[in-house]
């Protein structure tokens, strides 16, 4: 009963909210600003639930000392500091809250991101082989972009960032429109089917 | 047998130690493209309202940040006023403490200047809600404020009010903002991007969905030469440059290393 | 910054660096802290700067109509539990069938009939055409439902080495993206924390 409702409930904002689009009525849209509205409430709500689902994980596994309980320890105590420092300090410039996220947080995520800069190297020498027309195709593209775009190619040769600018503009841009457009398309059917019910994944395997 | 992963990743470190240390100051020429964003910002009243919107993770900062910098500092040194929002989480601090920092360096007071309304999460109805009214979506600012109290903030209805939206992103997030805000309602959007987004994007701004693209720390060091203000972007083009070519030579090497094993194979079996 | 204040952020960062030896004690510690103070940074925000002043603030203010999201969104705290776990569907719906409403005039618009448009008006030019041309080769690639012989198997082909293009130039992106990542904590360390860069 619970997941017909749902699906109902899908469907009828679904059809609503395409309807909507071409609808000048005042009514039509104040009930598209309510549902707009509404969404987003609905979606925070969610994000807290993410966030508890992770600390329950956590906190069972520190509780039971389970294999790694130390880095749940350090995990929970994250979660613990940020939120008192936000709610007891604020999160206005100059306080705690955002002193955290300035210097410890901000940094750490970046710093894990840039360590893929050493892999992509390690990759481009080991992994960035040219052994067929269509990689080679690859290899010269990646290696002409990839100097033409810093002041190293254009010392190197003007042609670089001229040709970079090229491939950028005409045939990259053709094979990445084709895949908008084909997942634009694919977007589309599978909004329909949600609409009509067919697909009903978000009810959680149902 | 082939070099050992850690001596690449020792001559990464190296290069670009050696770069930041010795600075070559190799001159980056400025791209049509930034110049365009540039332009339209020039061409803007000194009383419209720009909207920035920060959709990125604290991960891009090195990257964006800059980007984002020269944006903002441009739209204060012209008098525009700016309202801040994030539809990320982790861009909303990012994005308040930029703007807070910007703004004090220009004299720019919070609620005449600048306005940060702050993070929703869904970015569906974000959009197109501020499209209807922004009052709808953002009852409060970020500090707290009624938004229509403060003196930006009751003079910006909807995106009629707004000369501009730039998306400061690392990921989809301005393909929304091109999809609901600009194909509704018309509203001019500009991506300020990491480098990966840039090939993603050309296609809606060759189509002129978007009204300009600028990415990564080579679209910073542009726009801040612009400016008439070398700061991280310049700072970073030699490291940019030095890293760049060590990972060329490096496929370079690689392919040779493969072709002379695949021709001594060959060899072999001959 | 202090130097205490530098020092605790270049720990941090070394310490995420050190992965780079190999797995350690020290990255996983440092990893977990970040997990951990990203949760509480995205609890704080959302409960202060969303369910705050757009779910709870109103229904304080007398504003009745705002007890219906009020509800829909408590409905999903339901989600953990299993005898109640349904209910949270009803609000996940709203949320789904909704985006899909919106998306299907969105996309249509804006990813195939502007990007269309475009690649057909834009065929006066040299490279217009090469983009008309390599626009039409690579959606005929994604087509699995015919067989990839004949003429048609040579567009499909076509279509792969423009994506070729596409995915080299992306990969030159990526790294330029990474490596300005890279740049930008090596400023620290060595400029902010060690004083070692002239500025």
């Amino acid at each position: 009963m619970r997941d017909r409702l749902a699906i109902i409930t899908a469907s009828v904002a679904g059809v609503f909210m395409t309807v909507q689009y071409f609808l000048t009525a005042p009514a039509a849209n104040t009930a598209y600003r309510t549902i707009l509205s509404w969404m987003q409430v609905v979606f925070a709500f969610a994000l807290v639930v993410g966030v508890i689902g992770v600390l329950r994980l956590n906190i069972e596994r520190l509780g039971k000392r389970r294999s790694g309980w130390f880095y749940s320890a350090a995990l929970v105590a994250g979660v613990a500091a940020m939120t008192i420092l936000g709610f007891v300090g604020g999160t206005d410039r100059g306080t705690p809250f955002q002193w955290v996220f300035d210097h410890w947080q901000a940094p750490m995520q970046s710093t894990v991101f840039s360590l893929l800069a050493f892999y992509v190297a390690s990759a481009a020498y080991r992994g960035f082989r040219a052994r067929s027309g269509e990689s080679t195709v690859l290899v010269i593209a990646a290696l002409i972009v990839l100097l033409g775009r810093v002041p190293v190619g254009e010392w190197l040769s003007p042609v670089l960032p001229r040709t970079a600018d090229w491939i950028l503009n005409v045939p990259a841009l053709a094979a990445k429109r084709a895949i908008l457009i084909g997942v634009g398309l694919g977007m589309i059917a599978t909004s329909l089917k949600v609409i009509a019910g067919l697909e009903r994944t978000y009810l959680g395997g149902r | 047998m082939g070099t050992p992963r850690r001596w690449i990743f020792a001559l990464v470190g190296l290069a670009a130690v050696a770069a930041l240390v010795l600075k070559p100051g190799l001159p980056a020429s400025v791209t049509q493209d930034t110049r365009s964003v540039y332009d339209l910002i020039e061409s803007l009243d000194s009383g419209a309202v720009v909207m920035i919107s920060f959709d990125h993770e604290a991960s891009s900062l090195p990257e964006v940040g800059p980007l984002g910098a020269a944006i903002v500092d441009h739209c204060f040194r012209r008098g525009i006023g700016i309202i801040g929002l994030a539809l990320f989480s982790e861009g909303t601090a990012a994005g308040y403490e930029l703007l807070g920092r910007r703004a004090s360096v220009f004299g720019r007071s919070y609620g005449s200047g600048w306005i940060y309304l702050g993070f929703r999460p869904q970015y569906t109805s974000a959009i197109l809600g501020m499209g209807e009214n922004i009052g709808d979506v953002f009852n409060l600012d970020y500090e707290g404020h009624a938004v229509t109290a403060t003196a930006l903030g009751s003079r910006v209805h909807s995106y009629n009010d707004i000369a501009l939206v730039v998306s400061v992103a690392d990921g989809s997030m301005p393909t929304y903002w091109v999809e609901y805000a600009q194909a509704r309602y018309q509203v001019k959007i500009v991506a300020a991007l990491t480098s990966v987004m840039v090939t993603s994007y050309l296609p809606y701004y060759e189509s002129k969905q978007l009204a300009g693209i600028v990415a990564g720390l080579r679209g910073a060091a542009e726009y801040e030469q612009l400016l008439g203000h070398p700061a991280a972007g310049c700072r970073g083009m030699d490291a940019q440059s030095a890293i760049h070519a060590l990972i060329a030579i490096l496929i370079i090497a690689g392919n040779v290393q493969g072709w002379r094993i695949r021709r001594s194979r060959g060899h072999g079996e001959a | 910054m202090t130097f205490i204040e530098t020092t605790t952020t270049a720990l941090l960062t070394l310490a995420i660096y050190s992965f780079l030896a190999g797995d350690n004690p020290f990255y996983k510690f440092a990893e977990h802290l970040l997990v951990g103070l990203t949760i509480g940074y995205t609890l704080v925000v959302t409960l202060k700067s969303v369910i705050w002043p757009q779910a709870i603030l109103p229904v304080t203010q007398g504003q009745f109509q705002a007890i219906g999201p009020l509800l829909l969104g408590g409905l999903i705290l339901l989600r953990p539990f299993r005898r109640w776990a349904g209910w949270s569907r009803i609000s996940l719906a709203l949320v789904v069938g909704g985006g899909a409403g919106v998306a299907i005039p969105a996309m249509l618009k804006a990813r195939v009939l502007d990007q269309m448009a475009a690649t057909v008006t834009g065929a006066t030019t040299w490279g217009g055409w090469i983009i008309l041309i390599g626009v039409l080769a690579t959606l005929t690639y994604f087509v699995f439902t015919r067989a990839h012989r004949g003429a048609w198997g040579t567009s499909a082909r076509l279509g792969r080495y423009f994506m070729m293009v596409f995915f080299g130039a992306t990969f030159a992106y990526t790294v330029m993206s990474r490596v300005a990542l890279l740049i930008g904590r090596l400023e620290f360390l060595m400029g902010d924390w060690l004083g070692l860069l002239r500025t």
